[in-house]
This record gives C-alpha cells, structure tokens and sequence, in this order.
C-alpha cells in the first residue's frame, strides 16, 4: 500500500495513521449516536468525523484524503445537512408548530428514543464534519498566483 | 481564586505572544491561547465544588450540579473561534503569498 502513496509522511506515520483513522472515525459516530443521552452530540461527533479524514490527509498527502472524500462531496453533504436540519424542524408542522418533535419519545436512557433529537445531530453533523474538512481542503489546495510577487 | 489568576495568567501570555512577536503565525497561536483562557475562565466559574455534568442519568441522582450555562456559551465561543481562526489563516497566507514573509516588520507595502 505505501509504494503508490509516495507523497506524504514517513513510514511510520502512514502505519500509525493507516491503523487509528478506522477507530477516529468510529469514535465519531459513538459521540454522534449517543449525543442525545450523553455528553457529545452533533457538534463534537462532526468534528471528530472531520478530524478522521484530515489525519488521513496530513499523513498520506491531499490526493488519497480527496479520492475518499472529494470537494464536491464534501459540499453536497455540506448542503444535504442544512437542508435535512431544515426538512426536520419544518415536519413539526405536520403536528402544529416549529421544531415539534412529533416522533414517539421512547423510553429514556435508551438509544432510540427522545424522537427527533437523534435526527438533528446527524444532520448537525454532516453539515459541521463536511464543512470542517472543506475549510482544510481550501486552505490547502489554496495556490499562489504565479507572477504576481514583487 | 487562585485558578481564576492562572486564567489571567494564561491570557497575559497570550497578549505577549500578540503584542511581542513579529510572525504573523505567533501571533495567530497568540489570539487562539486568549480565547481559550476566556473560556477556561467561564467553565471554572461555571464549576460548582463536587458537582456533576448537568445532565441525568439513569443511575445515579444529581444532588450537585454545574452551571450549564456558561457551557452552553462556551460551545458556542468554540464555534466562532474556529471560524475565526479559519479566515485569519486564509488572510495570513494571502499576507505570504503577495509579499514572501511572514515578518510583519517587512510588509512595507504602504510606507510614505
């Protein structure tokens, strides 16, 4: 695997990386999914997601970070979380107003339930994981003009 | 009282790193340590003594809780300051692109 990835950081950081962004980004997704009955939420879960696919970045170099998650992905989910939030809080007019949460609450302390809280922080966290990893890649893919220095 | 100096003490260090250095990307890390003293001094007037994160559980009752207030502010505050220290990098890469330094005493562009 690290012969076609000549870019990037040293042997030891590809391993390291190659071993620990699995379980970054599964940490992430822990936080995301227990948001609503633990300390995290859609906030935290997002960073941390986004923080997976820059530590690939870092250590492999921007072209195997994009192949995974390309711009264009990134800002599709950038604006599918936005819209999904939205959609969300407008469902509550089915029942009456505003953000009614008009799904069953469940039983409390347990995984599904609080209706459509859990909801929310998934769409809360597409939009922050993939709009953190889009502020990154613009500022590395960001060229100086050429012909321009003094 | 005396963690609420440290706090002052951490955003002295800070105000140094703005007020002192020259490199542009020193003092970026400069402004980033105040804001984190800032909210390090929220979350710890916030903290209540043997109290427990304001959020229930399904073991034990909360007989002493935090303040979640300033919390809340604080995530808040993260928020900006990411956002913050975003567009300042951007700026400070522009700043080297246009003029190959990052000393801000040879950014000369506007001498009379």
């Amino acid at each position: 695997m690290s012969k076609e990835h000549e870019k990037g950081m040293s042997i030891i950081v590809k391993t390291i990386t190659r071993l620990t962004v699995g379980l970054i980004l599964l940490y992430g997704i822990y936080i995301l999914s227990h948001g609503h009955i633990s300390p995290g939420g859609g906030f935290a879960g997002g960073v941390i997601i986004a923080l997976s696919f820059i530590h690939l970045m870092l250590a492999y170099g921007k072209e195997v970070a994009l192949k995974k998650l390309s711009k264009g992905v990134a800002s599709f989910f950038e604006s599918i979380g936005a819209l999904l939030f939205l959609s969300i809080a407008f469902l509550g007019f089915t029942g009456g107003y505003f953000f009614l949460n008009f799904l069953s609450k469940g039983e409390p302390f347990k995984l599904f339930s609080a209706g459509i809280i859990p909801l929310c922080n998934i769409a809360i966290s597409f939009k922050v994981g993939a709009g953190l990893f889009a502020i990154f890649v613009a500022l590395v893919l960001l060229k100086p003009e050429k012909g321009d220095k003094k | 009282m005396m963690v609420y100096l440290l706090c002052l003490v951490l955003f002295c260090v800070g105000l140094y790193c703005v007020l002192m250095k020259r490199n542009i990307i020193k003092i970026i890390v400069g402004i980033i340590i105040m804001e984190f003293a800032v909210n390090l001094f929220f979350v710890l007037v916030a903290y209540r003594m043997e109290g427990r994160a304001p959020i229930l559980s399904p073991d034990a009752e909360i007989l002493n809780m935090v303040d979640p207030l300033p919390q809340a502010l604080v995530l808040t505050s993260i928020v900006i300051g990411l956002a913050t220290t975003a567009v300042l990098v951007a700026i400070a890469m522009r700043i080297y692109e246009k003029y190959g330094t990052f000393d801000i005493t040879k950014i000369k562009e506007l001498r009379g």
